[in-house]
């Protein structure tokens, strides 16, 4: 069977650019919650946020950049820098059996609400002539692709918070089943202006202010998540080129679950997530107690915790008490649609420096969640030979990815 | 200041683009300004020269062409607002 090797990831988040930054913020329990100023924040009731620190600048030149939404702008830099590490930025073999899968939840919301606060705020008919351009789902998708003249299969996929593990899972399947052999997968979020923010404040699911201990997930303090923004890439290739190559190898995607609950629109169950979690192990062929480590989704809402932890413990039964589970939102807050491929990320290289990251701001765990969620503090020299990451969505799709060194 | 410096003034504000570049047989698309660059332009245009642009579509593929485009804009609507004090 092909397998699919892991040999770049470019990351734009709240806890640095590169994959270093963000690993040395993960393994200090640093979080990149905090409150945002700016007049127009006032308006929300908690103007609380991790947004991601990105110099625009250097992206593209003066006339491409004003045709990019934040999110195109994340996604792009993140490309580069995965495509550098891959040592493919000089370009790429064949363009043709190459593709892009990118996940947004909120695609170029930004720019929608920019065209809003002209059209119905100034009352103005001049709206820019790129909106359509800027707002779509499939832009950051597609400049990337112009980027390398990648001309296979070129998809975004929209599942709420978990596109971007969507778009990794379905582009490593292409890999295995022969159709491509390289792949350009994650995903990018930019959701930090007041429309979306406050649309997902009418929601009652936004945290209350604490500065950067906002995001409590499975405390009983808990009530709510963080908005983040961000994008991560990573850079998939058939492993036997990969290593004829020479390519440096960081990890490899072993198994991939989708399930899809159908019960409510935003309630999760149980059953879903642990038809999923079951799934990407048959598909990696792996036992439950083979997993060592697994990135929860974690949202720190009322909601998913408990769903989750009994979700994890239906499937990993009496390997439950061994494994360690955290939930690095607590730090990097969620970026939605590009939640899945960041924590994807951070599970890979978490894995490759054998440390674990911690579950910041769990003083008063919650007696539903009683697993072992590795408690404010990260755990060094760690043997971790397979990793999970779960990401699960509104509108019921529950999204697995496991890795291996 | 003529409407070439006015021009100018926008295109090196906004695009960045360097004075030296805006030759007026220069192409906009080369200048990596293209066809929906132009439409957002136009509205600054409008701002900075006080007239309409009118919403149909118009073939504007060089500096020079921008440059005449507006001339005969202004001088339309120079003559038009003259006609219309003339009838009243």
């Amino acid at each position: 069977m092909r397998r699919v090797a892991i040999t770049g990831i470019g990351v734009i988040s709240p806890l640095g650019n590169t994959p270093e930054d963000l690993l040395s913020s993960l393994a200090n329990s640093r979080s990149g919650i905090r409150r945002l100023e700016g007049e127009e924040y006032r308006r929300l009731a908690n103007p609380i946020a991790a947004p991601a620190i990105f110099d625009a600048s250097s992206v593209a030149d003066a006339p491409k950049l004003r045709m990019m939404d934040r999110a195109t702008q994340f996604a792009l830099t993140a490309a580069r820098r995965a495509m550098d590490q891959a040592g493919l930025s000089q370009g790429i073999t064949d363009p043709s059996r190459t593709g892009v899968f990118l996940g947004t939840g909120m695609g170029g919301a930004s720019s929608t609400d920019d065209s809003y606060r002209t059209l119905y705020g100034e009352q103005s008919d001049r709206l820019k002539p790129f909106s359509v351009l800027l707002a779509m789902n499939n832009a950051a998708a597609s400049w990337i692709g112009m980027e390398y003249g990648i001309t296979g299969p070129n998809l975004t996929f929209t599942s709420a918070c978990a596109s971007s593990a969507v778009a990794i899972g379905e582009a490593a399947l292409r890999i295995r089943s022969g159709q491509t052999d390289l792949m350009l997968a994650g995903g990018t979020e930019a959701p930090l202006s007041l429309g979306p923010m406050k649309a997902w404040e009418a929601m009652r699911t936004i945290a209350t202010e604490d500065p950067a201990a906002s995001c409590k997930p499975f405390s009983r303090n808990r009530n709510g998540l963080v908005l983040a923004e961000g994008a991560a890439i990573v850079v998939l290739e058939e492993r036997q080129a990969a290593m004829a190559r020479g390519a440096d190898i960081l990890g490899e995607i072993s198994g991939y679950g989708l399930s899809t609950d159908m019960a409510h629109l935003t309630h999760p169950s149980v059953d879903g997530q642990a038809r999923a979690m079951r799934l990407a192990l048959a598909s990696a062929r792996m036992d439950p107690t083979s997993i060592d480590y697994i990135n929860a989704h974690g949202t720190g809402t009322l909601a998913n915790d408990p769903v989750e932890t009994a979700a994890i413990k239906q499937v990993f039964g009496g390997h439950t008490s061994r494994l360690q589970v955290s939930s690095t939102k607590s730090m990097h807050g969620h970026l939605l649609g590009a939640a899945g491929a960041l924590e994807f990320a951070i599970s890979v290289l978490s894995m490759k420096a054998g440390m674990v990251p911690p579950t910041a701001h769990l003083q008063h765990p919650d007696p539903e969640c009683d697993l072992d969620y590795v408690a404010n503090h990260a755990r060094w020299n760690s043997k971790i030979e397979a990793v999970m990451s779960n990401s699960f969505a509104f509108g019921g799709t529950s999204a697995v990815l496991i890795a291996v060194h | 200041m003529n409407t070439y410096d006015r021009l100018a003034h926008i295109l090196t504000g906004e695009y960045n683009l360097p004075t030296e570049k805006l030759l007026p047989e220069a192409r906009l698309e080369d200048l990596g300004v293209g066809s929906l660059a132009v439409m957002e332009l136009l509205f600054k245009i409008e701002d900075e020269f006080g007239i309409r642009v009118p919403t149909d579509q118009t073939n504007l593929a060089t500096v020079g062409d921008l440059v005449n485009y507006v001339d005969s804009l202004i001088a339309s609507q120079i003559s038009d607002a003259a006609s219309h004090r003339a009838g009243t």
